[in-house]
């Protein structure tokens, strides 16, 4: 988790509304070769926030994600993570700040050949010099906080694919990153166990002061965990709708928006044509 | 800083996985100095802590002495960090580990037994699943997928071809080169052209070729299926109602009987043409390596040569294969399996060509 500041009688950060911004999106082009995915696209993400990026498929979400990790380069535009461009930051400096950032990517990327608790040892083994013991502890403490204590030592192969997730959220928190950036936590997972991994979402961000930056398209978990939502358009290459997700679905004008919320299909072609 | 009734430990500034290494040794070397002694933590000048801090905390203050001991306090530290050291119960974490305690030797002894009779039995499961699948596809060719079974070839064959002469030129070369320097001292130096000719067809081309073909097709052949396995592609294919033996192991025995045998040609050619090169170098020219060497060898050498390699083409091919469809779960299985492929590959052509040796040595070949 990041490192939170004691603030004596408060049990909790509050959570955005004039937070500063942590990761700040300015004119942000990008795609791959002659494939655009999206362009001039600017949003910020507040500290304390959970914020939703959705969209249909192949509409660019998980791409933005990377962006923002610093695992892809921009076309254009520039992307500010704590202040300072991700985008132009080189070795050091950029290891830095994606040290901020925690990911679960969308399989849980667990290392094969470790267990879980070495999983989330991981990065305690690389990047500090503290006792056996006291890592030991900090990852069974990042395992217990998404109820993953049991599997501790169990290989990501004998894992199900909710556990996959939360022992990749635990991953992420290690380090002392304070954004924690989810790429499809829900998707693949029964009702009760995506609930569940939506319940410690909240549950993170309350207790320990997380900021989300969550890549889903699951409607239940968008309404259940986010305060503000970004959409994505594949046609227009553009952010068409930003906002509270229950306003957007309620009270949004664009019919793309309608569309997604509603979960309604497209008109059939014969049907579209006639109507055009 | 100690009391006379309790000693005291100071934490200050940020807690972060950079300096609690170091402020967690000190801090239980204190604790753990005199259980007996009440320890206050004083921590009223914590700035900040990250998961690393708050482990720190939860280990002085709640884990340490949970069991025993003099009670430890905590003062002045902010209400949401001891909320979250109060979030966790020390119990959950004084429970032994559930990781299954190191086995003794003659217990290790036992698994490793019983892992190879298992082992052993799928190995001889999977010899009757192929030979049932082989004869199937013998006997009706039009049911072989040939397209797939030359891509294969291709891969596993002419890819291999660069490879398999570089080896067995290698292997020519020094084969007459150790020799002929030992007969030179003999007056013999004729002989090693026999010496060359009858390795190479009877022994060093097959058993190069097929140690070159384990390591690098039998790998690939047990790396994909694995990976397939891994995929759960092998479980689409049963839900179709094909057999996975059928569809991925019978194109890769029938290209490897093609493949092996012609690339053991390759390499004896090669092989002998490298032993008549050195050759030259002990005055024994081309026209007389050749009249020596047709002398030397016949068909029989050929065919030996020839027969081995159809049989390790089918032990590497068919190992290869089994280990794919064992594969276990995750990335690291797949590593496992070639590895296991390519290992049990050469241990058993190795051990067959001992077999053949003796067998032809009796059949007077």
């Amino acid at each position: 988790m990041g490192a939170l500041p004691s603030t004596p009688g408060a049990s909790t950060p509050p959570p955005c509304g004039d937070a500063e911004p942590v990761i700040r999106v300015e004119h942000l082009k990008m795609g791959y070769g002659m494939r655009i995915l999206l362009e001039d696209a600017s949003f910020v993400v507040r500290r304390g926030e959970i914020m939703v990026i959705l969209g249909g498929s192949g509409c660019g979400k998980s791409s933005l994600m990377k962006h923002i990790i610093g695992l892809y380069e921009p076309m254009a535009g520039d992307i500010f993570v704590e202040g300072q461009s991700i985008v132009h930051a080189v070795d050091a400096a950029r290891a830095e700040l994606q040290r901020k950032m925690g990911v679960m990517y969308q399989a849980g990327a667990l290392f094969g050949s470790l267990t879980v608790l070495e999983n989330v040892r991981f990065p305690l083994d690389q990047f500090t010099d503290m006792p056996e013991e006291a890592k030991d502890l900090t990852a069974r403490m990042q395992l217990e906080l998404v109820e993953m204590t049991q599997a501790a030592d169990l290989m990501p192969g004998e894992l199900s694919g909710g556990m996959l997730k939360r022992a990749g959220i635990a991953r992420a928190m290690a380090l002392g990153a304070s954004i924690l950036l989810l790429d499809e936590p829900s998707a693949g997972l029964d009702p009760i166990t995506a609930a569940n991994l939506d319940r410690t979402i909240l549950s993170l961000r309350a207790s320990l002061g997380f900021t989300f930056v969550v890549v889903t398209h699951e409607l239940q978990s968008i309404f259940a965990i986010a305060d503000r939502a970004i959409m994505l358009d594949p046609k227009s290459r553009s952010i068409i709708a930003e906002g509270l997700p229950r306003e957007l679905r309620d009270e949004s004008t664009d019919p793309r928006v309608r569309q997604f919320f509603n979960r309604t299909a497209d008109a059939p072609r014969a049907q579209a044509a006639a109507g055009a | 800083m100690a009391t006379a009734s309790a000693a005291t430990i100071e934490l200050s500034g940020r807690l972060t996985a950079d300096r609690v290494g170091d402020l967690w040794r000190a801090a239980m070397a204190t604790l753990r100095a005199d259980p007996a002694r009440p320890v206050t933590v004083e921590a009223s000048g914590v700035e900040s802590a990250d998961d690393t801090g708050i482990a720190l905390l939860f280990a002085l203050t709640r884990l340490e002495r949970a069991q025993g001991g003099a009670p430890v306090t905590t003062e002045g530290l902010a209400e949401n960090l001891q909320q979250l050291v109060d979030r966790f119960d020390p119990h959950d974490f004084l429970q032994k580990s559930a990781r299954e305690a190191p086995l003794g030797l003659v217990a290790l002894v036992g698994k490793a037994t019983a892992d190879e009779l298992a082992n052993g039995r799928s190995l001889v499961e999977f010899l009757g699943q192929a030979s049932r699948a082989l004869w199937r596809a013998v006997t009706r060719p039009q049911s072989i997928r040939w397209s797939e079974v030359f891509a294969i070839a291709q891969e596993a064959g002419a890819n291999a071809v660069p490879i398999t002469l570089l080896i067995g030129f290698l292997m020519g070369v020094i084969i007459a080169f150790q020799i002929g320097v030992l007969a030179s001292q003999f007056g013999a130096v004729i002989f090693v052209v026999n010496g060359v000719g009858i390795a190479m067809l009877r022994e060093l081309g097959v058993l190069m070729t097929s140690i070159i073909y384990a390591g690098r097709s039998g790998a690939a052949f047990a790396a994909e299926i694995g990976t397939k396995k891994v995929n759960e592609e092998i479980n689409a294919l049963v839900t179709f109602g094909l057999d996975p033996v059928d569809f991925l192991v019978v194109p890769r025995l029938l290209a490897s009987v093609i493949v092996v045998p012609l690339l053991t040609v390759l390499a004896n050619l090669i092989g002998i043409f490298g032993g008549a090169l050195v050759m030259l170098t002990f005055n024994v020219n081309f026209a007389q390596f050749y009249n020596q060497l047709m002398g030397a060898i016949g068909l029989p050498d050929l065919l030996i040569g020839l027969v081995k390699a159809v049989v390790f083409g089918l032990v590497v091919a068919g190992i290869s294969c089994q280990r794919g469809l064992a594969t276990g779960a995750g990335a690291s299985s797949v590593g496992l399996s070639a590895t296991s492929a390519v290992v049990t590959s050469i241990v058993l052509i190795v051990v067959l060509d001992g077999l053949f040796a003796v067998l032809v040595n009796r059949l007077g070949f």
